[in-house]
């Protein structure tokens, strides 16, 4: 237990240091992709790689499909099983625990939220994120063209004016 | 050479057993079983639906919002993706799939109008969206 926690840790500050570098930043992206992943999450927002979020993260997320961010995301529970699994197994710290079932009901987890993204963006003003070629800061694709394929580095970064 | 036309037939009735005019054959049934009174759909009251505003989070929503204001379009989510047309006059895949057409009204129901459609509106929508040109 406590070896696992510090090697969480030491995963959660390796990850930050390589934001904080700046180039190179690229989210592994598992060898095997589920198509379900991609079709279904990807057919209303970029499916992002499962790498982003902690495996908790995750759990809430999948558990909270019915209302995801104000929209109804419900799926079949086969599609749900597959999907929450391959998110869970590639998770930022490969945490595949359930969430026990006396933890709190916590609003959903936002990838936007995490640490390492405002450390990332740091420089960047809020009006950018609001630019009509951007429109929010869950549209990763707007400047980072390969977001999808896990490539977050920085020469690869273009803004929409 | 007859063995082929014989698939090309088999593969056309599996196609069309999944197509829009199924499906509202489907919704008929259901919409009867219903309310024994359900004559048949309209494609002015599924227009009526796709353009419908609702308030929803401070914002006026409707079908449209998304699914652009002439099915004819493309739409975007508002996470930015892309919609396929709407009509099938220039979607051909729009409603084969009657799996997908019922998951997409589960969720696009409730988002909009906060709660389940019912067999009439569906099928009224199905008839509206492809009786565009």
């Amino acid at each position: 237990m406590k070896r696992a926690t510090v090697f969480v840790g030491m995963m959660l500050v390796s990850s930050i240091l390589y934001a904080e570098e700046g180039e190179g930043l690229r989210v592994p992206m598992p060898a095997k992709i589920s198509k379900a992943w991609k079709s279904e999450c990807g057919s209303c927002h970029m499916a992002y790689p499962p790498g982003l979020l902690p495996g908790r993260s995750w759990q809430a997320i999948m558990n909270g499909l019915s209302n995801h961010f104000g929209n109804n995301a419900s799926l079949d529970k086969v599609t749900e099983a597959e999907i929450r699994q391959f998110l869970v197994y590639n998770s930022a710290d490969h945490d595949v625990r359930p969430l026990p079932a006396t933890a709190k009901p916590t609003p959903t987890p936002r990838i936007t939220e995490t640490a390492w993204f405002r450390r990332a963006h740091s420089e960047v003003p809020s009006s950018v994120f609001r630019r009509q070629g951007v429109g929010s800061a869950a549209n990763c694709m707007a400047c980072h063209h390969a977001a999808d394929k896990g490539v977050f580095a920085e020469e690869d970064v273009s803004i929409p004016r | 050479m007859k063995a082929t036309c014989l698939t090309m037939l088999l593969l056309l009735a599996t196609a069309a057993q999944a197509g829009p005019a199924e499906q509202i054959a489907g919704y008929r049934s259901a919409a009867q079983a219903a309310d024994p009174s359900f004559k048949d759909f309209s494609a002015e009251r599924g227009r009526e639906l796709y353009y419908r505003k609702v308030m929803k989070n401070g914002k006026m929503v409707s079908c449209a919002s998304c699914h652009s204001q002439d099915p004819r379009q493309p739409g975007q989510t508002p996470a930015f993706r892309p919609i396929g047309p709407m009509a099938t006059a220039v979607n051909p895949k729009r409603f084969t799939d009657p799996q997908k057409t019922e998951k997409w009204f589960r969720r696009n129901c409730d988002d909009v109008l906060s709660r389940q459609c019912t067999p009439q509106e569906k099928g009224d929508y199905l008839t509206f969206l492809s009786s565009i040109r």
